[in-house]
């Protein structure tokens, strides 16, 4: 189990790029740093975009994304419900799975990550973690994770009850995350 | 059969606690909706073999959900003050409902103090359960399904047809069909993706206006009063987060001890349900959380309610045997891996909420005994109980409720004739169940009359009145009594002739293999004593599984004593058990943990094998090559085969070793990738199910014509006495057991 001072460890990095893609994600890695964050997302985005405040994450990190044209400040259902892309932090990674954990109630990260057609998850390579149980151990993240309401993104939303697989119901059609190193 | 009757719509036949309900709903599923049935689980249930594969300790993870679902369960009523404090003291509201009515009443008054109008919901088996939406829609409130699968059982009005894909049954086009008939629209609506965002749409505005969201809950953690909420559509995240209300319900059950039990059941829960390695959201939720955004731009306060159900559930928690069911975790293993739940799905094989091998033992505990009468069609082929991740023994559970209803039924409904026979058996069981659980004593007698027995079976008078009386099936031919069962035959054969003694070993004629298939055994005697196996024979014995798969569970238990007994002489003179029929051996190694102490259990266990199985093993044992003994090319119909073994011999994994043992030899194996062949034991005999059985046979007999499409034919080979009938009955043709063609093979060498 890797716990967040830990260095990177580069087999689950590869493992999680790995299953993340089979999930259906779309994935990058990118520089340590607000401006490549922001020209990283300004590549992908257009439209409205609404932007959640870090958690782990120092605060500075997200400076440049808001200075993206199209930023949404509003967080009304409407207005969330209307943008086009959310960009929200992922604390944790998942390398078996694939799977990118957002803490749901921190800025309406929940919403801002659901709501729009792509979210864009931004996640530290350190805080990939080996199993999805690892997150409800006490040691992990110093136990933030055992007080936090989160959920484990696999790829975007999905369905086979209208008969074959659809990418794309009620959340996202598109998940695509930045990992930053 | 009864006349082709009008086909019958799902909710007319939900409730199966009558008969005719079972072979109406029986009908109308092998009809309709048996296409999409079949395609949707089995994609489901290739998915799981898979994903669980890809999970290294996949074991330890199962012992640990086990551990801790047993553990939680025995400590429930504890569990649940320490959630009530948790969920309080966290803000929310805490309410634990003794009836389903309790349930839906205390929603519908907080939907209604809340003067909601919309309420939007998330996928919950639960609030099926205890009728919920027609208590919200009496009080004026509109209630919104938003699972898509929920969503289109809502506009058929049906109730759900599979644990986690409500509405399996359902093909695309019958879809399409559906909405353009309820909505009216031009829209094109002909694939998977119009007819998803068309429902998107429509939902997307009821999420945005909802006063209030429900949900269930995958799991509870007592300590912290936290919920898990499994899906992939980001519909229940939307439920439970976008209202500023929010209402869990979920049964007493799903309550664990703490927020860290959680770790097996994540990883397990996705992978056996759809074979992914998470759904696409996992949410684990401390509700209330802080604030829901609002339709203006100021948050509002969120209120949550966790609504506890009982229904039943303490009152199972007290049965020795339906407590065993409290550990499930719905995530629908048990029925995707099924055959005949892939065959005619949750309408048929389910009540009004539950379903699949399960789904008995849930509606036995949350309404009543006789609505499990449906659980009637598990067959006990043991598929599934590696498959679930809680390890529940779900076919000894409907061994149990068919004792029950068999005792229910008798008092009920029981001729005079019924009620002798029932006296003279000592069985509380109507007389099909007698006949086809003492088949030992009719076989017995059987092979003592024959010929004339058989002669006297074949007759159409005898056909008619067997199917009167007994309910088999006069499609059917009930295997032929042998004349010379297997154990006289055997005293005629020569001892060993090996020189060289190169292991010792017992064969238990099983009462199948005794008088209906003796020439199985002998082949096996046959070739065993042929490598220098140093083989007996021990006494005839009903080994209980004929009796077990009738619910006659003392019967069973009894049988099981002696046989044990039997064995265990054979056992202490240094004999392996040999054992020809896979669902006799499956009662040895899997079953009898149920009847004997442990230690003569694991005795049993370690010392018993299938035929091909021991042979296999002692060959590579002393490191000898198969083919010099048998070698495939000598065989007189060639080398091309197709394989299907038995569903318990898949389970007790002795399967793989006829197939390495045939390929070892030269033979060129096509296997068959069905979980069962329809028969299983005594089910396709029955007139009942004759039908369904024949359907499940199908994928069988598909596989093979496919495979010999692809080139010449193939020699059909099956270790099972029943799988061998229903190939036969498909098929035609005749089929071999492995030891059959092994000692053919050594035929040819002697010559
Ligand atoms: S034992 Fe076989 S028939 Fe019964 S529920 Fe399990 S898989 Fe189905
Ligand atoms: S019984 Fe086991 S396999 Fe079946 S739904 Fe429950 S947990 Fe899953």
């Amino acid at each position: 189990m890797s716990s967040i001072s830990s260095p990177v460890r580069q087999d689950l990095l590869l493992q999680f790029e790995a299953a993340a893609r089979s999930a259906a994600a779309s994935i990058e890695r990118v520089p340590y740093s607000a401006e490549s964050l922001a020209a990283a997302v300004k590549r992908i985005a257009t439209g409205r975009i609404a932007i959640a405040e870090t958690l782990d994450l120092p605060p500075d990190l997200f400076a440049d994304l808001r200075k993206l044209p199209g930023l949404v400040r509003g967080r009304s259902k409407e207005e969330l419900a209307a943008c086009d892309v959310g960009v929200t932090e992922a604390f944790a990674g998942v390398a078996r799975t694939g799977s990118v954990c957002v803490a749901v109630d921190h800025d309406y990260s929940g919403a801002i990550s659901l709501l729009a057609r792509m979210h864009v998850a931004v996640l530290s390579a350190e805080t990939i973690t080996e199993r999805p149980g690892d997150l409800f151990n006490p040691r992990y993240l110093h136990g933030k994770t055992l007080q936090r309401n989160f959920v484990f993104i696999t790829g975007p939303s999905a369905t086979a009850d209208m008969g074959p697989l659809v990418r794309g119901v009620h959340g996202p059609h598109q998940l695509h995350i930045i990992i930053l190193e | 059969m009864s006349n082709p009757a009008t086909v019958a719509s799902p909710r007319t036949v939900a409730n199966k606690s009558e008969k005719p309900a079972l072979l109406g709903a029986i009908r109308m599923a092998l009809e309709i909706e048996s296409p999409a049935v079949r395609h949707n689980t089995q994609a489901f249930n290739s998915g799981r073999y898979l994903a669980t594969a890809a999970i290294p300790d996949y074991d330890r993870l199962k012992d640990q959900a086990r551990a801790t679902k047993e553990a939680a369960i025995a400590r429930l009523p504890e569990l649940l003050a320490t959630l009530e404090a948790s969920v309080k003291g966290n803000g929310g509201n805490f309410f634990l409902a003794k009836t389903g009515e309790e349930a839906a009443r205390y929603i519908t008054k907080v939907c209604t103090d809340h003067q909601a109008r919309l309420v939007v919901k998330g996928k919950s088996m639960t609030s099926e359960e205890v009728h919920l939406n027609l208590h919200l829609e009496a009080a004026g409130i509109e209630v919104a399904e938003t699972d898509l699968a929920e969503f289109i059982l809502q506009i058929a009005d049906e109730q759900p047809s599979h644990l986690i894909g409500p509405a399996i049954h359902y093909s695309r086009e019958r879809i399409t069909a559906l909405f353009k008939k309820r909505f009216q629209t031009d829209l094109p609506l002909d694939t998977g993706e119009e007819l998803t965002r068309f429902a998107r749409e429509m939902l997307r505005q009821k999420f945005l206006n909802a006063d209030a969201g429900i949900s269930g809950a995958n799991f509870i953690t007592a300590d912290t009063g936290s919920i898990v909420l499994v899906e992939s559509e980001g519909n229940i995240r939307l439920t439970s987060q976008l209202p500023p209300l929010h209402i869990a319900i979920a049964g007493v059950e799903k309550v664990l001890p703490k927020r860290e039990d959680l770790a097996p059941f994540i990883e397990l829960i996705a992978p056996s349900a759809t074979g992914q390695g998470l759904a696409s959201y996992t949410s684990v939720l401390t509700p209330p959380m802080q604030a829901a955004p609002a339709l203006s731009d100021s948050p509002v306060q969120r209120e949550f309610h966790l609504v506890l159900v009982d229904n039943g559930r303490l009152q199972m928690r007290e049965d020795p045997v339906l407590h065993e069911a409290l550990y499930c975790i719905r995530c629908g293993a048990c029925l995707n891996s099924c055959a005949n739940f892939q065959t005619v799905g949750g309408h048929a094989f389910g009540g009004e909420t539950y379903s699949g091998g399960i789904g008995g033992s849930w509606e036995a505990g949350t309404r009543g005994l006789l609505n499990a009468r449906f659980s009637e069609l598990c067959t006990g082929c043991s598929r599934c109980v590696m498959q679930c991740p809680v390890r529940i023994d779900i076919p000894w559970l409907n061994s149990n409720l068919r004792e029950r209803i068999n005792e229910c039924d008798l008092e009920k409904s029981g001729s005079i004739l019924e009620k002798a026979a029932a006296a003279q058996f000592h069985a509380k069981a109507p007389l099909p169940k007698i006949f086809f659980g003492r088949y030992d004593l009719f076989g017995k007698w059987g092979s003592r009359l024959a010929p004339l027995s058989n002669w006297i079976n074949n007759l159409p008078i005898t056909r008619a009145l067997m199917e009167r009386l007994v309910g088999v099936d006069r499609r059917r031919q009930l295997p032929p009594f042998a004349s010379t069962t297997l154990s006289s035959a055997a005293r005629r054969l020569s001892p060993s002739k090996a020189s060289s003694c190169r292991g010792k070993a017992a064969l238990f004629p099983d009462i199948f293999t005794n008088y209906g298939s003796p020439e199985r055994g002998l082949a096996a005697i046959e070739v065993l004593r042929s490598v220098g196996i140093d083989l007996v024979l021990t006494e005839v014995s009903a080994d209980g599984r004929a009796s077990l798969s009738q619910g006659l569970i003392k019967t069973a238990q009894q049988q099981a004593q002696r046989t044990s007994e039997l064995l265990l002489k054979y056992i202490r003179e240094g004999r392996e058990i040999i054992v020809v029929e896979p669902s006799a051996l499956a009662m040895l190694r899997l079953d009898y943990r149920r009847f004997l102490p442990h230690d003569v259990f694991e005795e049993i266990r370690a010392h018993s094998f299938e035929a091909v199985e021991y042979l296999w093993r002692i060959l590579q044992e002393r490191q000898l090559n198969a083919a010099d003994f048998f070698s495939a090319f000598r065989h007189p119909l060639g080398t091309r085969l197709f394989y299907h073994s038995h569903c318990q011999q898949k389970t007790i994994g002795a399967a793989a070793p006829t197939e390495e043992m045939l390929r070892a030899v030269g033979f060129d194996v096509a296997t068959s990738g069905v979980e069962c062949c329809g028969m299983a034991g005594s089910f396709g005999y029955k007139k009942d199910f004759y039908d369904l059985s024949m359907g499940v046979g199908e994928d069988l007999f598909n596989q093979v014509r496919a495979t010999e499409a692809e080139g010449e034919r193939r020699t059909l080979v099956a270790t099972g006495t029943s799988c061998q009938e229903q190939l036969h009955a498909g098929l035609q043709r005749k089929v071999f057991h492995p030891m059959e063609l092994l000692a053919a093979i050594r035929a040819t060498a002697e010559i």
